[in-house]
C-alpha cells in the first residue's frame, strides 16, 4: 500500500512538474537562410499538394504560389486580384477571331525550382498529365480543347489541340468551340508548368519542381508541409508575383478549437481562412485581436434548390412564396454572422453581380410570412409533400432545419433527409432520385460568371453528377448563355450589363433561394504584418504577402 | 504453450477475416457510395466516372473486389481512395502517436484505478470510499472529448502550462513528447480510472469475505501482505481482462475523439477521417488491426491470468 502511494506521489509530482516547466512553443523560427518561418493552421489537408491533382482551397493556396501556368492571377485584394495576368507566358494570349484558337508565346530564361529550364513542349506534358492523373477538374481541359477528350480516352497519345514549338517557344491551343473562361482554365494551378517526364503518378508526398516563388517541401500527408522559397527563383522574375517574404510551415489542425486558440495566444501566426471560427472564441477574438482580424467575403454562393421539374416547385408562385418567406438574417445568425445576406445568384465581386434591389424583398429585412402564405394557397398546392435534402455538417444541417421550418410555416409539408457530408453531392447529383429541395452552394473555380452558371445551364443536366440541381431549363437563360459563355474573360466589361439583366431574370424566376455570400475569417498573430496581408478573391490568404511586422 | 499460440493465431485470422468481410460490405450498402463519384470530382462527366470506375477496379463483382483489396492489403499496396496515399505507410506513421497515447493512458488508469479501488474497498462505507466513488462516478458520466476541451482550454490556452495540441516524437524530444501527452494521458485515463475502481471495489470486497482470506488473518499475516498478496492478487483477474481489452482497442484508434481534440494524428484520428470522407482502404486496414490487437492482448491476458491464478492452465 505505502508502495502504491509512493508511486503516486511521484506520479503526481512528475505530471505537476512538466506543467510548470512547458512553455507554450513559440513560432518564431528562422531558417538556416535567414527567412523567417511562420505557423499556418489549416483544419482541412489539402487534397493533394501535387498541382495536377490538387483541387481544394487548400491545395491551391499552396500550389498557386509554387506553380504557376501560362497565365496567373494578379497579387492583389478584392477586385483587382481577379485580373488575369501573363505567367509564364509574355504576355496575354491572342485570341482568333472564331475565339478557338489561343496562342502564348514562353518567357524566356524561365527555370524550374530544380534548376532545369522551362520549355513550351512542358506545357502540354502538365496538361496531358493532369489529364491522366483524373484531376477533379479536368472535364474544362477535355470539354474544350481539341482532342484533349480522346487523349483522355487513351485514343490518342497527345493531345492534338495544342501545339507547341521548342524554337519559337509558341504555344497554340485549339478550342472545340469558342469558350470564354479558357483563359482563367489555363491559371488552375492544374495548368501550371512541370518538366516533361514528370512521373505521370500522385507525386503530393514529393511534390514535382515548379515555377514560382516558392516550392513545397517535407510533406508529411495529412499533418505537414513547408513552403520555402525557392532558390531559382529571382526577384521580379515574373512581373506581378512577389517573391514573398517568409517561408511557411503549415500544419493541419482538425480541432478548430486549438487551432483558433494557438493563434489567439500567438503561438501559431495564421487561422486558415477556410476553417470555421468557434462561435465560443469569436467574441474573444473580436475584443483581444481586432487589430488582427477581420471578416472577408468570398466569392461564393450559398442556395436552397427548388427542383422545377416537379411539384410543388415548378410553380412560380411557391417559388416566390419561398423567396419571400426565407429569413436570410436568421440563416446568418446560424453561421456566426459569416454570412451576407443576399438574393442575387453571381455574388458581391463578381461581374454581372445586378446593383439594383432584390424583386422579393430586402434580404436583410424581416421576411413576409403572410405574402408567401397567401402565394402558396394561390398556387393550390399547399399542404404538398417536400423532402428536403441536406448534409450533416454545421451550419448545413441547420440551414435545413431552419429551411424546412420555413416550408412548413408558409403551408408546405416539408420533411428533412440529412446525409453524410462524403455522399450528399453525388446523391443529389442523381437525377434519377429527382431531390425536391435542399442545401446547395457553389464557390468560384475562377472569376467568370459562367463558372456560376453551369448550375443553372440545361446542358449541365446529367444523370449523376448532375450539377443543375433545380433541373432548370430556360429558354432564354440557354440563349443567353449562347453569347455571353463566349466572351473572352478579359473582355468581360464589355457583357457585364447583360450578365446583370440574366443574373435579376434568373431571381424573378426564384429557380433557386439564394440566402447569402459566405465571409470567412482573415486572423493572423501578432507577428505578423496583418494590413500588408492580402486577401486574394480566388485563392483566399495570399501566402507571398505575409511579412513579419 | 505451442497449442494455445496456434489456436489463438487461427482465432485471430477468423475475426480479422470476418471483421474485413463485414466492413467491405458495409460500405458496399451505403446508399449513394459509390467512390468513383468521389474520385471523379464534383464536375466529372458520365464518361469520366466510368472510366474512373473502371480503372480503380469499382465495375467488378463485390467479391471480386473485396479479393484483390484484401491482396493489396497484405502486400503492404493498399491506397487510400481519397488521397491516393499507401495506408499502411500512413498507419505505420500514425501508430507510435497512438502507441505513445494508449500505453501512458492505460498505465496512468490501472495504476490509479488499483489504487483508488482497493482504498474504496478497505475503506468502505466511509468518508475515503464516498469521496472516492463520487470521484469515480465523475470520471465515467463525463465524456472524455469534453474533459479534454475543458483541460485544453484552461490549462494549455488559459494558463499556458502545456502546450496546445500536437504531438512531439519521443525520438526527437522526449521532455516535449512528455508534456505534449500529459493533457491526453490524464484526459483519456480518467473515464477509465472510473471504471477499473468501482470494478476492483466490489471484487476487493467479495474477495475480503472469502475463507481464504479470514485464514491468513488467522496465520497472523499483517494486513498488507494480506491486501496485496491475498485479496488484491485474487481481485485483479478482471482488471486484467480488462485492461488488456480496453489497451488493444485503443491501439487500434479507439482514443480518436482525445486524438483529435489534441490535434494528435494518431491512428484514431486518421480513422475518423477516412470515416468521414467514406474511405474503406484506411477504414478495412485499421479495423484489421484493431481485431489484431484484441486478439493478441487477449492471449496476453490469459497468459498473465495464469500467472496470476496457477489453478488457471493455458491449454
Amino acid at each position: 500500500m505505502l508502495r502504491s502511494f509512493r508511486l503516486l506521489g511521484a506520479l503526481v509530482l512528475t505530471i505537476a512538474l512538466a506543467g510548470a516547466l512547458s512553455a507554450c512553443g513559440s513560432s518564431s523560427k528562422s531558417s538556416s537562410s535567414g527567412t523567417a518561418t511562420v505557423t499556418n493552421l489549416m483544419g482541412t489537408a489539402p487534397d493533394f499538394l501535387d498541382p495536377g491533382l490538387g483541387y481544394t482551397t487548400q491545395a491551391a493556396e499552396a500550389d498557386w504560389i509554387s506553380y504557376t501556368g501560362l497565365l496567373t492571377y494578379a497579387h492583389a485584394n478584392g477586385e483587382a486580384g481577379t485580373k488575369l495576368i501573363p505567367g509564364v507566358a509574355q504576355s496575354l494570349p491572342t485570341i482568333s477571331p472564331d475565339g478557338k484558337t489561343y496562342t502564348f508565346t514562353l518567357r524566356k530564361g524561365l527555370l524550374y525550382s530544380n534548376g532545369v529550364a522551362v520549355k513550351a513542349g512542358d506545357f502540354a506534358y502538365s496538361l496531358e498529365r493532369s489529364i491522366k492523373l483524373n484531376w477533379g477538374g479536368k472535364s474544362f481541359f477535355t470539354e474544350n480543347i481539341v482532342g484533349a477528350e480522346a487523349f483522355d480516352k487513351g485514343t490518342a497519345k497527345t493531345i492534338s489541340g495544342i501545339k507547341t514549338d521548342e524554337l519559337t517557344e509558341q504555344i497554340t491551343v485549339s478550342l472545340t468551340a469558342p469558350y470564354g473562361a479558357f483563359a482563367n482554365v489555363l491559371a488552375f494551378p492544374s495548368a501550371a508548368l512541370v518538366p516533361t517526364g514528370t512521373a505521370m503518378s500522385n507525386l503530393s508526398n514529393k511534390p514535382p519542381p515548379g515555377v514560382g516563388p516558392y516550392e513545397i517541401t517535407n510533406v508529411v500527408p495529412n499533418q505537414s508541409f513547408s513552403v520555402v522559397k525557392n532558390p531559382n527563383w529571382a526577384k521580379d522574375e515574373i512581373p506581378g508575383i512577389p517573391a514573398g517574404h517568409v517561408n511557411i510551415n503549415a500544419k493541419i489542425d482538425t480541432n478548430t478549437q486549438s487551432e483558433a486558440q494557438q493563434v489567439l495566444n500567438n503561438s501559431a501566426d495564421v487561422f486558415d481562412w477556410a476553417d470555421t471560427l468557434p462561435a465560443s472564441l469569436l467574441a474573444s477574438i473580436e475584443s483581444q485581436a481586432s487589430e488582427r482580424y477581420a471578416k472577408e467575403p468570398t466569392v461564393s454562393v450559398f442556395y436552397f434548390f427548388l427542383n422545377t421539374k416537379i411539384k410543388p416547385f415548378n410553380n412560380q408562385q411557391v417559388r416566390e412564396a419561398v423567396a419571400y418567406a426565407l429569413d436570410r438574417r436568421a440563416l446568418s445568425r446560424l453561421d456566426s454572422g459569416f454570412m451576407t445576406p443576399a438574393c442575387f445568384f453571381l455574388p458581391v465581386g463578381m461581374i454581372g453581380h445586378p446593383k439594383g434591389s432584390c424583386p422579393y424583398g430586402d434580404p436583410s429585412a424581416a421576411p413576409n410570412l403572410t405574402k408567401a402564405k397567401q402565394l402558396i394557397q394561390a398556387s393550390g398546392l399547399a399542404g404538398t409533400s417536400v423532402t428536403v435534402w441536406g448534409e450533416t455538417r454545421q451550419p448545413r444541417r441547420e440551414y435545413v432545419d431552419y429551411f424546412a421550418s420555413v416550408l412548413n410555416a408558409i403551408g408546405l409539408k416539408a420533411t428533412e433527409k440529412i446525409i453524410a457530408d462524403a455522399t450528399y453531392f453525388p446523391t443529389i447529383g442523381n437525377v434519377k432520385l429527382n431531390p425536391q429541395a435542399g442545401f446547395a452552394d457553389w464557390n468560384q473555380d475562377f472569376p467568370d460568371p459562367s463558372d456560376f452558371y453551369l448550375l443553372v445551364n440545361a446542358k449541365s443536366i446529367q444523370p449523376t453528377n448532375n450539377q443543375n440541381f433545380s433541373q432548370v431549363e430556360d429558354p432564354h437563360i440557354q440563349s443567353e448563355l449562347a453569347v455571353l459563355n463566349k466572351v473572352p474573360s478579359t473582355n468581360l466589361q464589355s457583357v457585364a450589363k447583360r450578365w446583370e439583366e440574366l443574373d435579376e431574370y434568373v431571381a424573378k424566376k426564384g429557380y433557386v433561394s439564394v440566402y447569402g455570400y459566405e465571409d470567412v475569417p482573415k486572423f493572423f498573430s501578432t507577428r505578423l504584418n496583418f494590413g500588408a496581408a492580402i486577401f486574394h478573391p480566388v485563392y483566399g490568404n495570399d501566402w507571398t504577402s505575409w511579412q513579419l511586422k | 504453450m505451442g497449442t494455445f499460440v496456434v489456436r489463438r493465431l487461427a482465432s485471430m485470422l477468423a475475426v480479422m477475416f470476418a471483421i474485413s468481410l463485414l466492413t467491405f460490405l458495409i460500405f458496399q450498402a451505403i446508399p449513394n457510395g459509390d467512390p468513383a463519384l468521389r474520385l471523379a470530382g464534383r464536375l466529372a462527366t458520365a464518361q469520366q466516372i466510368e472510366d474512373v470506375r473502371k480503372q480503380w477496379g469499382f465495375d467488378k463483382p463485390i467479391y471480386v473486389q473485396y479479393v484483390k483489396t484484401m491482396e493489396k492489403v497484405f502486400n503492404g499496396e493498399v491506397i487510400s481512395y481519397s488521397q491516393q496515399q499507401n495506408v499502411e505507410s500512413e498507419i505505420w506513421r500514425d501508430l507510435p502517436v497512438t502507441v505513445s497515447l494508449a500505453l501512458g493512458a492505460g498505465v496512468l488508469f490501472l495504476l490509479f484505478g488499483i489504487l483508488f479501488g482497493l482504498l474504496s474497498a478497505v475503506h468502505a462505507g466511509r468518508f475515503t470510499d464516498r469521496a472516492l466513488t463520487m470521484l469515480a462516478m465523475f470520471g465515467i458520466s463525463m465524456p472524455a472529448f469534453f474533459l479534454a476541451a475543458v483541460m485544453e482550454y484552461y490549462l494549455s490556452y488559459k494558463a499556458g502550462i502545456f502546450p496546445i495540441g500536437g504531438y512531439v516524437s519521443l525520438a526527437s524530444d522526449p521532455w516535449e513528447w512528455f508534456t505534449h501527452l500529459v493533457l491526453p494521458w490524464v484526459s483519456l485515463a480518467i473515464l477509465y480510472v472510473g471504471i477499473y475502481s468501482r470494478v476492483l471495489r466490489s471484487n476487493t470486497l467479495d474477495t475480503l469475505g472469502e475463507d481464504f482470506v479470514r485464514t491468513a488473518r488467522a496465520k497472523g499475516l499483517s494486513e498488507r501482505r494480506v491486501l496485496v498478496r491475498h485479496v488484491l492478487r485474487n481481485s485483479l483477474i478482471p482488471i486484467v481482462t480488462l485492461w488488456g481489452l480496453d489497451l488493444a482497442a485503443l491501439f487500434g484508434g479507439g482514443a480518436l475523439l482525445i486524438e483529435t481534440v489534441f490535434n494528435l494524428h494518431g491512428v484514431g484520428q486518421y480513422a475518423a477521417e477516412s470515416i468521414g470522407r467514406l474511405d474503406v482502404p484506411p477504414i478495412l486496414v485499421i479495423t484489421m488491426l484493431t481485431a489484431f490487437f484484441v486478439v493478441a492482448l487477449s492471449a496476453l491476458t490469459d497468459i498473465v491470468y495464469a500467472l496470476l491464478d496457477p489453478r488457471i492452465r493455458l491449454n
